[in-house]
């Protein structure tokens, strides 16, 4: 089935939290499999069942897993784990065991790694520059962090070269302490000493002395880093990216989803479709038994949330709807079947001007 | 002992679980739960983009304290100009406190030192609660969602081993006594009666435990579908898939019910689905469904 306005390299699939992206990024995964295009799932937090019915554990944290699935082109998933991946990039990039020892047992980095604040964006920006150019796959389908941490997420590359521009990085490569460890005050100027004095009472000076030498022990990935940034900065906003924006139904999120599209819209991104899911069905008129009440009222407050929206969004703005369904899909029939449904629904493309 | 009584002592209830699971509302009905029961009660939110301020039928906050009703108020509050406040208080110095927030190595540590925008909604909240500018005798805190909300109860004590002395120290270890007694402080963990919702919970309490050294005082799960009734109706035509769908999400609530009961034996409440737009009304639907729960 044809991917239709849907049909770029890379889907980027974002929205707020409990709105069912992980399920639907899977069902177009598997969909666009069986339809003969090798595929790559990125996600970072599925549920235990989707994780089994995908047949994939804690290996798709280290490297693509590929589905057991009967198809034409393969499918193949990956988790996004920031410590694992911050680790492995350590591993990778130390000069020698000794050098990336230092890092992992630097307090500054055990703690950095372990907070998700971040790290997980940068992680997943690094992720993504290297299956973006594997020929393994011809369509990438990236799951993101629910809505606030995914603004973050797409907007990790611009904080990343913005941090690595801002002097801050230079500012803390500069050699501050001497072999004994001890402050080089002269480099403070001439308030050297009060400064290091106000600066050891305020912070302690083992901190800055262990975020100098984390600094100092990451500078052979600044550049690199600097690099596969300003890339990804460019992928996201190609014109082979396209972005998928998933929604809950009711009136309520309406606010939510148009900030949404909004934000994309004004960083560049391409919107292709926002998809309102799990929306309840609507009872014929009329038929409001005392049992059903409640059933009604669900029914009626996401037809007029879905009325609203249409209503807000202009011509160039495609959206599909989902309903509700009984259980939650986890098994790969299920999930292939809900992924069909959305292609059906697909809205033709819109003609852009 | 039901729900008022047992945050009856507390200055610090900390509401949180994944996102979309209604921590904003239940905060809200939580908060106006206590302040009926006589206590002065600040709700705090921490979410840039501000939304209690509809629940509470006031003005935005834009970072003031908002009057909602008798003995309550709400603030939205965002990390970053707490720590800007900090920089003046610790730099007397106009000019060069100015000129700190103002640089980018500023900017870059506030957006990624590790548990600093926590500390610093814990800092604020502390505040409310006690010494000179002391506005009320509990602050209810919606949590940024899980993950993040461990990482806020986690904070101080991560800034308490990276930074052991100074002042910035002082004030990690106080708070992080603060947040693991249960005398002062309480978490509160919404949830659906969903698989990844009931999952997360899960997670969050092995995670408290691991990080912060406690339980929560409460598990409350939110937005059940209710029983079908003993007889139900034969549905009329056109609405059997209404009834199926219902039946459905009903039995999938009671496994996770289950799954999560065989988890945490502790306190918890249960909260039906109210056909109520999310407003003041169902705020004060939740609030009377409240009350008496919790033994």
């Amino acid at each position: 089935m044809s991917f239709g306005l849907l049909d770029r390299r890379l889907l980027v699939v974002v929205g707020a939290g409990g709105v069912g992206k992980t399920t639907l990024a899977a069902a177009l995964g598997l969909a666009s499999a069986r339809g003969g295009t090798a595929t790559l799932v990125m996600t970072f937090d599925p549920s235990l069942r989707l994780k089994d019915a995908l047949g994939v554990g804690a290996e798709a944290q280290a490297h693509e897993t590929r589905v057991a699935v009967d198809a034409p082109a393969p499918l193949h998933v990956s988790l996004l784990d920031a410590r694992a991946t911050f680790d492995a990039l350590v591993r990778r990039y130390a000069p020698d065991d000794a050098a990336a020892t230092r890092i992992f047992e630097n307090r500054f980095y055990r703690h950095l790694a372990g907070t998700l604040a971040g790290v997980l964006e940068y992680m997943a920006v690094e992720r993504l520059f290297e299956v973006a150019r594997d020929p393994r796959f011809a369509r990438v389908i990236l799951d993101t962090p629910p809505t606030r941490q995914a603004l973050d997420f797409l907007e990790a590359p611009e904080r990343i070269t913005g941090f690595l521009d801002s002097g801050a990085l230079r500012f803390a490569r500069r050699e501050w302490f001497d072999a004994e460890g001890r402050l080089k005050v002269t480099r403070l100027g001439p308030l050297g000493r009060g400064l290091a004095a106000w600066l050891d009472r305020l912070v302690g000076l083992d901190l800055l002395r262990d975020m100098v030498e984390f600094f100092q022990a990451f500078g052979p990935l600044y550049d690199g880093f600097h690099e596969r940034a300003t890339e990804v900065r460019r992928l996201l906003r190609g014109r082979q990216t396209g972005f998928l924006l998933v929604a809950g139904p009711g009136e309520e999120r309406i606010p939510d989803t148009l900030f949404f599209a909004r934000r994309l819209r004004d960083a560049g991104h391409d919107l292709r479709l926002i998809v309102v899911n799990q929306t309840h069905p609507q009872l014929p008129a009329g038929v409001v038994t005392p049992g059903l009440s409640l059933m009604a009222w669900l029914g009626e407050r996401d037809r007029r949330g879905l009325d609203a929206l249409g209503r807000l969004l202009g011509p160039g703005d495609p959206s599909a709807s989902l309903p509700l369904l009984p259980e939650t899909p986890t098994g790969l029939p299920a999930l292939e079947a809900l992924g069909h449904l959305l292609l059906e629904r697909l809205p033709p493309a819109p003609r852009r001007k | 002992m039901d729900l008022a009584q047992r945050l009856r002592r507390q200055e610090l209830v900390v509401v949180t679980g994944k996102g979309g699971v209604g921590k904003t509302t239940v905060s809200l009905a939580l908060g106006s739960l206590l302040a009926a029961h006589g206590r002065r009660v600040v709700v705090l939110e921490t979410d840039p983009r501000e939304s209690l301020h509809q629940l509470a039928d006031t003005a935005p906050s834009g970072g003031e304290i908002v009057r909602a009703g008798p003995r309550l108020s709400i603030q939205n509050v965002q990390p970053r100009s707490v720590l800007e406040e900090l920089v003046h208080e610790r730099v007397r110095i106009a000019a060069l406190a100015r000129r700190i927030v103002a640089s980018p190595i500023f900017e870059n540590f506030a957006a990624g030192a590790p548990g600093l925008k926590e500390l610093a909604v814990l800092v604020h909240a502390r505040r409310l609660v006690h010494g000179k500018r002391r506005r009320g005798d509990v602050v209810v805190l919606d949590a940024p969602a899980t993950g993040h909300g461990v990482s806020l109860l986690a904070a101080p004590q991560l800034v308490t081993e990276v930074i052991g002395r100074g002042p910035v120290g002082e004030m990690a270890q106080e708070l992080a006594a603060l947040v693991a007694d249960p005398e002062r402080c309480a978490v509160v963990i919404v949830t659906l009666a969903e698989e990844m919702a009931v999952q997360e919970a899960i997670e969050l309490i092995a995670l408290l435990r691991q990080r912060v050294a406690r339980r929560p005082d409460l598990v409350l799960v939110n937005g059940l579908y209710p029983p079908l009734p003993d007889r139900p109706p034969a549905p009329p035509p056109g609405a059997g898939g209404a009834m199926e769908l219902w039946a459905a999400r009903r039995a999938a609530n009671e496994r996770e019910l289950e799954r999560l009961g065989a988890a945490w034996k502790g306190a918890r409440v249960e909260l039906p689905l109210v056909p109520i737009e999310r407003s003041p009304a169902l705020v004060a639907a939740l609030r009377s469904l409240l009350v008496g729960e919790g033994a």
